[in-house]
């Protein structure tokens, strides 16, 4: 390892990998639960086979062509779901959105010790190491990153253990203007010394803020994921929902579709107390293109409307996504069949029981798509006790981790729950509800990834 | 004998992986990116060492280099300049630092430098 080779860039090599550097120290000395191992290590054909028997509708080869798919843009991904239920008690996983650049591996328990690197070389070996192999340019390797330094740096070791060779960690902040990395006639390049750049073939990418501003399309060095992946709704809500669908036009006769909360696309600020009213007093409003948790409105009540309202009117013209909310016991919808409520946590010891989501990242392998890590995160405040006065709604319905500070991302750990022995059984999901939330996750990076070469595919033949 | 170092340095990776790796050389370690989180931990507790990065966000490590030396919280100080600076290399050890490294930095060789001090 040198450190600071220039501003912001450091020269990861072989042998750098650290494991206790790259995962959060309770999650490396956690044991897997065996119902996930279980769910993990699954073939193609037993989920495709078990989802039939959970939805005897779906069409089982309609399924595994979207487990086999292999996406062109987005073959690394995360979604977060919810798990909810109507007044019937029919139970699902929601989708709440798609991520083209997901946390995930410092939270994951190993799923086999003697394979010390876990998820980071599955992900670096399987999907990242094809790619690169096959593209044709000259160059050294890259990761660049704007957050989450511990995954990324993990990733960079990574890459240099199974590559053999050095790698240029290199931070690429929307807001520095002076970055280490540069694009030129599409190829990338990250800065050695004061005036010295060295060409980069194919870079590992977890860059999240706007990355449109700084990362090409059509780029000639190989990049894990592409722009495109978050232009087609990796990183945009309102377009991975027309994706999705789309999907679900196309998937109709099929039996399948992704499954969301009933969302209203490009509503315009004058419009948001309309729908507000129309969905009976409570609504989730999402900034398009935002992450993070930031740029998420929970509305339950005018109150709450006005303060959305009011840091909303900064930007009049911006178009936004309104969703139905999931509801928490004291604060109910109206409708029999289409109103849905979080299923919750296991009630703790004092009764409480919180929202939480899961997150699964998958990868794209030479037999399609794989699950590589699972995790969840709860709410701060318990779904089962009235808010007190004064408390946002978010407290009750956000879950993400991620905290913006003074000195830059941080991340609420106290409310993640690992998917290991002590804690999995505490969500009260079972090994079908993995099979379903996997299913829906790999529907969902299809439907976008399908959206990008419809989108982009069309654009370069144009061109 | 140093034990406690202080690591003072805008780039939060740098930090992480220099801590880490003293931490692993059973040193225990602080760090702070920006010079106002520096100076806020030297007004808690004292160092044997502080390894000052000479461009912060808010000031220079010079300028943490005459408060350290003022107040007397630190034993020894370590200047780490940018790619050759020599300028601020002199002048840091003008200003009482006890050596100084310049970037790239291999921790293995700043290893070597704190068993020298």
């Amino acid at each position: 390892m040198k450190l600071s080779i220039s501003p912001n860039v450091h020269l990861v090599e072989p042998g750098d990998f650290e494991p206790a550097d790259h995962w959060y120290p309770r999650a490396l000395n956690s044991n897997i639960h065996p119902l996930v191992s279980t769910f993990l290590n699954l073939s193609h054909h037993q989920i495709a086979e078990r989802y039939l028997r959970l939805n005897p509708k779906a069409n089982l080869d309609a399924i595994l062509s979207i487990l086999k798919y292999q996406p062109k843009y987005f073959r690394w991904s995360g979604t977060d779901m919810m798990h909810v239920t109507n007044n019937e008690g029919n139970r699902k996983l929601t989708l709440i959105e798609t991520n083209s650049c997901p946390s995930g591996q410092k939270s994951m328990p190993l799923l086999d010790f003697n394979y010390e690197q876990g998820g980071y070389r599955r992900l670096i070996e399987e999907t990242f190491k094809d790619m690169v192999d096959q593209h044709d340019e000259s160059g050294a390797l890259a990761v660049i990153y704007d957050k989450n330094p511990m995954e990324n740096i993990g990733y960079a070791a990574t890459i240099a253990e199974v590559f053999d060779e050095n790698v240029y960690l290199a931070q690429f902040k929307n807001e520095d203007t002076d970055p280490p990395v540069q694009f030129r006639n599409g190829k990338m390049f990250v800065r050695e010394g004061e005036d010295h750049w060295v060409e980069i073939r194919a870079a590992f990418r977890y860059v999240t803020q706007e990355p449109w501003n700084r990362l090409p399309k059509n780029s000639r060095t190989l990049l894990l994921n592409p722009i495109e992946a978050c232009l087609a709704g990796g990183r945009n809500k309102e377009v991975a929902s027309r994706a999705y669908d789309e999907f679900n036009e196309q998937f109709k006769d099929k039996g399948i579709e992704i499954f969301t909360p009933k969302t209203f696309r490009n509503i315009p600020y004058h419009q948001l107390q309309s729908h507000f009213d129309k969905l009976g007093g409570s609504m989730v409003i999402k900034v398009p293109d935002s992450n993070a948790g930031q740029g998420v409105y929970t509305i339950i009540n005018q109150k709450e409307l006005d303060v959305a309202l009011s840091e909303l009117a900064s930007d009049p013209d911006e178009l936004y996504i309104v969703q139905q909310l999931i509801h928490s016991n004291y604060n109910e919808g109206s409708h029999t069949k289409d109103t849905w409520y979080h299923v919750g946590t296991i009630p703790d010891n004092k009764g409480r029981s919180y929202a939480f989501d899961l997150r699964m990242m998958m990868h794209a392998t030479s037999e399609g798509m794989r699950p590589l890590a699972v995790y969840s995160r709860k709410s701060r405040f318990p779904l089962n006790q009235p808010l007190p006065e004064n408390m946002s709604s978010w407290e009750v319905y956000g879950t993400n981790l991620s905290v913006k500070g003074d000195d830059g991302w941080s991340y609420a750990d106290e409310r993640l729950i690992l998917f290991d022995v002590r804690n999995f059984a505490l969500l009260g999901l079972g090994i079908d509800e993995l099979i379903r939330g996997f299913i829906q996750s790999v529907m969902a990076v299809y439907a976008i990834d399908q959206n990008a070469i419809k989108t982009f595919d069309k654009e370069m033949s144009f061109n | 004998m140093i034990k406690n170092i202080l690591v003072v340095e805008d780039d939060v990776v740098f930090c992480k992986l220099l801590t880490r790796f003293l931490d692993k050389n059973q040193y225990r370690t602080h760090d702070a990116q920006s010079a106002k989180k520096a100076l806020s931990l030297l007004e808690k507790e004292s160092y044997d060492l502080a390894i000052l990065d000479y461009r912060l966000p808010d000031d220079n490590g010079l300028h943490i280099l005459e408060t350290i030396k003022r107040d007397n919280k630190v034993g020894k100080v370590i200047m780490i300049t940018r790619y050759g600076d020599e300028e601020v290399a002199s002048k840091a050890i003008e200003l009482g630092a006890d050596a100084y490294i310049s970037k790239p930095i291999n921790p293995d060789e700043l290893l070597t430098v704190i068993r020298g001090l």
